[in-house]
């Protein structure tokens, strides 16, 4: 632990469940390897070693989505992929996230008008917590999203009821 | 050989199916609805002798195309309101020269044999010609969708086609 060696008594710490499921889960998040279009290409330069998404804990691309938390959906959705997309998505166990990384996965893009095969966006498939702008979306952009989900998980409340509104 | 060179010695070995030519011209003048027409020169096949004409044109040794590099369908909407067009690029690598084929297939029954027969590459571009365009191709040996999903329906490159409201509970508007 470096500076930390040896400055404290055998000790105990205190801490709430909420906080440490959180901590644990948002420095750990694991993306499924996905990817369909050039925004892909941009997800693979973030997994390098310039922008190195491992310092968020979310390096580790799984080959599986029974191992994955995050599915970053990086690129065109078409409807005959979409289906293939929700069943990845419900192979994937509990308290996963899903990322709609640019225009495509977000609303269909330049493929709005006249892509006959293309879905407008993914959220209607599949439930989105984070959507990042872009054609493709910048590496930081990314990495933007990918801290923005880290908040979300660790604003979220796993052991109390989430309050049903009135 | 250059595309006169070509056609002169296609004409010359009687090939089948042979109908003319459509060369590029510029705009008429005079005439304010002529567009004229642009991009490189081709040949005009009759579609049911399709098949035995490209033989020729791999076979012989003069013309030696023995890559099929493009085959695909087109709509032409106002330029020809009776057809469908199939365009087939040849490439010859030992003779350095390319070759453009049309036919035209008419929209009330768009079929023709398949070139498959002669050119093995032509099947997948038939296939995708034939989801996007509705374009039988007679003997093709796996005539299945190749990019759209197997129960899609209509023909989505045809001038007339309409998009469909929803797909397997996905809307698409």
């Amino acid at each position: 632990m470096g500076i930390l060696e040896h400055k404290f008594e055998e000790n105990i710490l205190t801490t709430k469940v909420d906080w440490l499921l959180n901590w644990s889960k948002c420095n750990s998040i694991w993306p499924l390897t996905f990817g369909l279009a050039c925004c892909a290409i941009e997800m693979m330069a973030v997994g390098g070693s310039h922008h190195d998404l491992d310092r968020f804990g979310a390096g580790a691309f799984r080959a599986t989505p029974r191992q994955a938390d995050l599915m970053i959906v990086a690129g065109t959705v078409n409807f005959k992929m979409a289906e293939r997309v929700k069943r990845l998505y419900d192979q994937m166990p509990g308290r996963k996230y899903v990322m709609a990384m640019g225009a495509c996965a977000t609303g269909g893009g330049p493929y709005y008008k006249y892509g006959y095969s293309v879905v407008k966006g993914v959220d209607r498939v599949v439930p989105v917590d984070v959507y990042i702008a872009g054609c493709p979306p910048r590496p930081e952009a990314l990495l933007e999203g990918l801290m923005a989900l880290q908040r979300q998980i660790r604003a979220s409340e796993v052991i109390r009821k989430p309050a049903t509104p009135a | 050989m250059n595309f006169q060179g070509i056609y002169d010695h296609l004409e010359a070995k009687d090939a089948p199916g042979l109908v003319g030519t459509e060369e590029p011209r510029p705009k008429d003048p005079e005439d304010k609805k002529d567009k004229g027409r642009f991009g490189d020169a081709c040949v005009i096949v009759e579609a049911a002798q399709l098949p035995e004409f490209l033989e020729l044109c791999r076979d012989d040794e003069a013309l030696a195309f023995e890559v099929l590099a493009d085959l695909c369908g087109v709509d032409p909407g106002k330029d020809d309101e009776e057809n469908f067009w199939v365009v087939i690029q040849l490439l010859s690598v030992a003779q350095r020269h390319r070759f453009m084929i049309k036919t035209k297939v008419p929209k009330a029954r768009p079929e023709l044999p398949t070139s498959s027969t002669v050119y093995r590459a032509a099947q997948w571009h038939e296939r995708e010609a034939g989801e996007m365009y509705g374009i039988v191709f007679t003997g093709h040996p796996d005539p299945r969708n190749i990019l759209l999903p197997d129960d899609w329906e209509g023909f989505p490159l045809r001038k007339d086609y309409e998009f469909p409201k929803e797909y397997h509970g996905i809307s698409c508007e």
